[in-house]
């Protein structure tokens, strides 16, 4: 795709002197490509991010290893090299239509500003946790990304923050340490959803509405199940409302690229499953009616939403197994054998095939009779 | 965005962050020339840093602060999470440094010739009863790590269960804490340069 995008944009500075396209024409034609282009993932761009990925995991073992034989001075000279290096050259191959290494290079610099933290903290001893030393480095990431305009950092500021919010709440079961539940992250996340808008990082927003749910998931578990648990299905529910009710304005909005109703879907589900677990061993009417909601949820989604969306529906069959299988070892686990349970697999899964079977195919009679309408 | 303002902003982000680097560089190496020397006797606990290395884990006497040497218990007799406390030390007999009293919050004199002032962080908060319960407090003073050269610190961590080691710490002005030197004994295990 880069390839056919710096051919056009060839073309439309030849056309534009010899003067088949005035300015304004060859500026609107400019942004059209570079717009679109952005939406295609070629194959060598994706390899291009492995690579920066696998090159920020080596500095990053690198640095852990402390190998004396090269000074440390030295060390942290390097880095600084690959901070440089890294978001000047990306700068400068981004500018010269090689926007998937540029925004490579980009990662390698964040990746080298995260080492020389590591190695600082190694220099000098500190023990200061490692979440303040992520938060630092998600922060740079970020400050990166806005100044660079560059989706792939915001992607990466968000992921570091999941990783932030992992180390705090794992070390936090250290003895003597605070027990506070990490809601900063909350915060976080919302500034990265804002920055994600001014860098046009669709991935972004996608992975920051996933976090949420995880955290709503690691809060509940950690702390009131029900109420939060109950919290999440029923605000992930009211975005999925929303965003089937009104998809235009909806989307207009978050620009998620019509997907919304998939977070919702799996907020919702994470939700009714986290009540399930809860009232699993206690409350048996509980757990009937939160199974229930479950099941008729859904069912609604595929009818509301099941259409649109091959993605949505795919959430919706592993949803429905994910249950059956609950229900099933929830209610009758305590009274088979295994026998009994690699039987009851069998028909739950027979269940699922001829469901997805039957939706599926009338989907697709649904959308003939349309096409030939 | 035009090719020179990307590469502007490309310069603006790398110097941006080198700077934040240099700067925790410099006030770290401040700490290490700077700063008031004391030695602290060691008790090693161990684990393994993914992203940083191998290090051993450090706690000292002044890990462990009795309710009782704190001056300024509040009236409600609890400390709050991410608290300050100042521990004031003076000089054993033997070499290393002693907790003598301590404050939450600031001390209302700054420490004499003889004594020194760290400063700490109690992460969680915690009921100290009326004063004189046996409550303990753990606070952290960021020195609780020393990172060695990868697949030393098995031997060293060993080494530590059998005799005595010291550390040799640095503590600013503010009370601000570094490691200087890891010390078997009398002998100095790793000295920290500056930079």
């Amino acid at each position: 795709m880069t390839g056919y995008s710096s051919r056009v944009r060839q073309d439309i500075k030849r056309w534009r002197a010899a003067g088949l396209i005035d300015a304004r024409t060859a500026d609107v034609l400019n942004l059209d490509v570079e717009q679109n282009e952005r939406r295609s993932l070629s194959f060598g761009s994706i390899l291009a991010m492995m690579a920066a990925l696998l090159l920020a995991a080596a500095i990053l073992v690198f640095i852990a290893a402390n190998w004396e034989v090269i000074p440390r001075l030295v060390r942290v000279g390097a880095l600084f090299a690959l901070i440089l290096g890294g978001y000047v050259g990306g700068a400068v191959l981004r500018s010269r239509d090689h926007p998937a290494i540029g925004e490579a290079l980009f990662v390698v610099g964040a990746a080298a500003f995260g080492g020389a933290i590591a190695l600082i903290g190694q220099m000098y001893h500190l023990s200061g946790d490692e979440s303040s030393a992520l938060m630092t480095w998600c922060a740079g990431t970020a400050l990166a990304a806005l100044l660079l305009r560059s989706s792939p950092l915001t992607v990466a500021a968000v992921a570091i923050a999941d990783a932030w919010l992992a180390v705090t709440l794992f070390n936090g079961f250290e003895i003597f340490s605070s027990t506070e539940f990490p809601h900063l992250f909350v915060a976080i996340v919302a500034i990265l959803f804002c920055l994600s808008y001014r860098t046009h990082s669709q991935p972004a927003r996608h992975l920051a509405l996933l976090s949420l749910i995880l955290y709503a998931a690691l809060f509940a578990a950690d702390h009131y199940v029900a109420q939060v648990a109950v919290a999440l299905a029923v605000v992930s529910a009211a975005c999925f409302a929303f965003a089937v009710l009104s998809p235009r304005p909806v989307d207009r909005i978050v620009q998620l690229g019509g997907r919304l109703p998939l977070h919702g879907l799996i907020g919702f589900l994470t939700g009714v499953l986290l009540l399930q677990l809860e009232f699993s061993d206690s409350d048996v009417r509980g757990f009937a009616v939160a199974s229930a909601v479950a099941l008729a949820g859904i069912a609604v989604a595929i009818v509301l939403a099941g259409r649109e969306s091959r993605g949505l529906r795919w959430i919706a069959y592993l949803g429905f197994a994910l249950e059956l299988f609950i229900i099933y070892a929830v209610t009758m686990q305590t009274m088979l054998g295994t026998a009994g349970f690699f039987l009851v697999a069998a028909i739950i899964l027979g269940i699922v095939a001829v469901a997805i079977i039957r939706i599926e195919k009338r989907l697709g009679r649904l959308a003939a009779r349309e096409a030939a309408a | 965005m035009s090719a020179k303002r990307l590469i502007a902003a490309a310069f603006a982000v790398a110097l941006l962050q080198i700077g934040f680097l240099g700067w925790m560089i410099a006030g770290r190496a401040a700490i290490l020339r700077d700063g008031r020397e004391i030695v602290l006797k060691v008790e090693p606990v161990d684990p393994r840093d993914l992203l940083r290395g191998d290090y051993v884990r450090l706690t000292y006497e002044i890990s462990r602060i009795p309710a009782k040497l704190v001056a300024n218990v509040p009236a409600d007799g609890t400390t709050r999470d991410q608290q300050t406390i100042v521990v004031r030390l003076t000089k054993g007999d033997d070499g290393t440094w002693h907790p003598q009293t301590a404050w939450l919050g600031s001390p209302p004199q700054v420490a004499g010739p003889d004594a020194v002032d760290i400063a700490g962080t109690i992460k969680a908060g915690s009921s100290l009863g009326d004063g004189d319960s046996d409550a303990t407090l753990w606070p952290d003073y960021g020195t609780e790590r020393f990172y060695l050269p990868e697949g030393e610190g098995k031997a060293i961590e060993k080494d530590m269960r059998t005799r005595p080691f010291q550390v040799k710490i640095a503590v600013s002005k503010s009370g601000q804490a570094q490691i200087k030197a890891l010390m078997d004994g009398a002998a100095t295990l790793f000295e920290e340069p500056l930079y």
